[in-house]
């Protein structure tokens, strides 16, 4: 049935020199495991447009609605929390497989002539997969997003001259508020879309009209080559069902939870920036003062407009790593950087105690209960009893507290503390207060 | 499909298809549920108080309004509702819904002729939600209700209107 369908649509269609010139298009020197990053990373944008097409359902992109949506997708629609599961993780793993594709290439020398449009094609729909990142992170309107788009928007303020104006147009306004919201919402959802299919197609399309550049040893490119189909077709089906089931279980087990709504007038809060972003964020760490330009946008706009244009710095045809030094020196340098920042700035996160529940009710408990009157912590209280400000270090023990609120002079014979009638959720949660109080 | 015995090109054929397929049908699942569920998913009907049944005369239909939160997707939004209340000699109350069976129309007490009447198409029913007359299939919609010191309380629902039995939408 299946083929005789087949006939009837190859007879009026052309089905079958269509196939062939989907398939059999010749990879130079034969499959190879190394060139399946293009794949998955178009695998990872459609996913990422098939989760956003079904999470615009219902998500509502205006500040009073927005965070409610995203809650409703969260806990009340069947199966939210793993579509939305899938659109987060997926937003990383499209960056890392473009990153990996492009390190591939920059490796092979791919992007030497005549490859070099396709090259910058691919630059351009990295940028815009950056543009995605960075609008879609406002949309669930949590103060995370709130707070770390608020500081990517003041950074553009920073561009000499046209930085307000700049500012003032990202946000449609003086302030990021609903006009943003909604700005942001169709940027991420009508025109990023449209010029990333647009983007895609012309770089596939120039990648059939040039082929594909294969090894970098000229000499295995003349013995061998294969078609697409069917095993470098496997091999790019192998990767994606592995990333496709890597994303599935991250969706399921790592849920990814808003944080609190957001909150204008709140200033206390830092954010974060995603990962992606992290490195960049530690280097502005770095530069401070009249050198702060050179961090927000000199250097990223010399960095973007150097990859860009590398076919055109980097212009010999000798593709062999080994006898490209200088650019190597320069691509691990690069590396080296990155992922140097990213090491200290992921350090740095895990460095800030998280504010443990339990910690925060056993504060306010020392608080209620006028422990300070006699107790000292960081300068602040009585001197009657011993100062607490390090008592974690001193006394690691849980149970010793927990007898110690209890019935002081049992484990502290002599002293003049009294017992503290308190249930034993609250002498918990003062225990683990007790607790946290340490050096460093 | 062809079962992976034999050659090398049919086992990678088989493994193409076959990620192809899973990663189709793991996506389905889950989307066709994420799409259907606000259809299948009933609004939890809670019991809403209403007025102190002291306050009710006894064979005489009151018009109650209460404010009701609703709860429509993510949007949850006060709205006044409107019952009418109906106190019998033994203290018990029966609590009927604002709206004509026949098409919808808000009805009303007409308190010489003792008769509900609604202005839309004449039906005319009795205190007790009896047809009297008029196009009206169906009597006047009782509304789940109860009595709970000495206040009563009600779930309020809508029914389709035409129909000559009861049913909820």
């Amino acid at each position: 049935m299946a083929s005789r369908l087949y006939q009837w649509l190859d007879g009026r269609l052309k089905l079958k020199s269509l196939g062939h010139t989907l398939l059999d298009e010749p990879i130079p020197g034969g499959a190879s495991w190394i060139y399946v990053f293009g794949s998955a990373t178009l695998f990872l944008f459609l996913l990422q447009a098939v989760t956003g097409m079904f999470l615009a359902l219902y998500y509502a992109p205006t500040p009073d609605h927005a965070y409610d949506s995203i809650q409703y997708i969260e806990h009340e629609v069947w199966f939210g929390w793993f579509v939305r599961g899938l659109h987060h993780w997926g937003a990383s793993a499209v960056m890392v497989a473009i990153g990996l594709h492009l390190l591939q290439v920059y490796l092979y020398g791919a992007y030497k002539s005549p490859r070099e449009v396709m090259w910058m094609v691919g630059v351009i729909l990295f940028l815009i997969m950056l543009t995605f990142a960075f609008t879609g992170y406002l949309l669930p309107w949590d103060q995370t997003a709130y707070w770390a788009t608020q500081v990517g928007i003041n950074m553009m303020g920073t561009l000499p001259s046209i930085g307000g104006f700049l500012v003032r147009i990202l946000r449609a306004g003086e302030t990021l508020g609903a006009l943003t919201l909604s700005r942001f919402f169709a940027i991420h959802v009508l025109f990023l879309p449209a010029l990333m299919l647009m983007g895609v197609a012309v770089h596939l399309f120039i990648l059939r009209r040039v082929g594909p550049a294969g090894p970098w040893n000229t000499e295995q490119t003349q013995n061998r080559s294969e078609p697409f189909w069917p095993r470098q077709v496997y091999m790019d089906a192998v990767v994606i069902v592995s990333l496709f089931l890597l994303l599935a279980a991250l969706a399921y087990f790592l849920p990814f939870p808003l944080a609190d709504k957001a909150d204008p007038a709140d200033h206390s809060f830092v954010p974060v920036p995603e990962w992606y972003f992290l490195f960049f964020y530690q280097l502005l760490k770095y530069v401070t003062g009249p050198l702060e330009p050179v961090a927000t946008w000199i250097l990223p706009t010399l960095f973007i407009l150097a990859l860009l244009f590398l076919p055109f710095l980097d212009r010999r045809s000798e593709r062999r790593p080994t006898k490209r030094p200088l650019v190597m020196v320069a691509g691990i340098g690069f590396l080296i950087i990155v992922f140097g920042l990213l090491g200290i700035s992921l350090k740095n996160l895990y460095a800030i105690p998280k504010s443990d529940p339990s910690v925060v009710q056993g504060q306010k408990l020392f608080v209620q209960h006028h422990c300070a009157a006699c107790h000292r912590i960081h300068g602040e209280g009585g001197k009657v009893g011993p100062d607490l400000s390090y008592v974690g270090n001193r006394r690691p023990d849980r149970a010793w507290h927990l007898r110690h609120f209890t019935d002081p002079q049992s484990v502290s014979p002599g002293s003049i503390m009294p017992k503290l009638h308190l249930s034993d959720q609250d002498k918990n949660n003062l225990a683990s207060y007790m607790l946290s109080l340490k050096k460093g | 499909m062809s079962t992976p015995v034999g050659t090398r090109r049919s086992f990678v054929k088989w493994v193409t298809g076959l990620s192809s397929a899973f990663i189709g049908l793991s996506l389905a699942i889950p989307l066709i549920g994420y799409v259907i569920s606000p259809a299948l998913t009933r609004r939890k009907a809670s019991w809403m108080p209403v007025e102190k049944v002291e306050n009710l005369p006894v064979n005489e239909p009151k018009d109650l309004d209460y404010a009701v939160t609703t709860q429509d997707g993510y949007l949850e939004t006060r709205q006044t509702k409107a019952v009418w209340a109906l106190k019998h000699p033994d203290q018990t109350v029966t609590v009927f819904s604002p709206i004509c069976p026949h098409l919808g129309c808000g009805y009303h007490w007409d308190s010489q002729d003792r008769r509900f009447k609604c202005p839309c198409h004449g039906s005319v029913y009795d205190m007790n939600g009896k047809v009297l007359g008029g196009p009206a299939p169906r009597p006047l919609d009782v509304l789940p209700s109860k009595i709970e010191n000495g206040e009563l309380l009600v779930i309020y629902k809508e029914f389709k209107s035409g129909l000559s039995t009861k049913v909820e939408l």
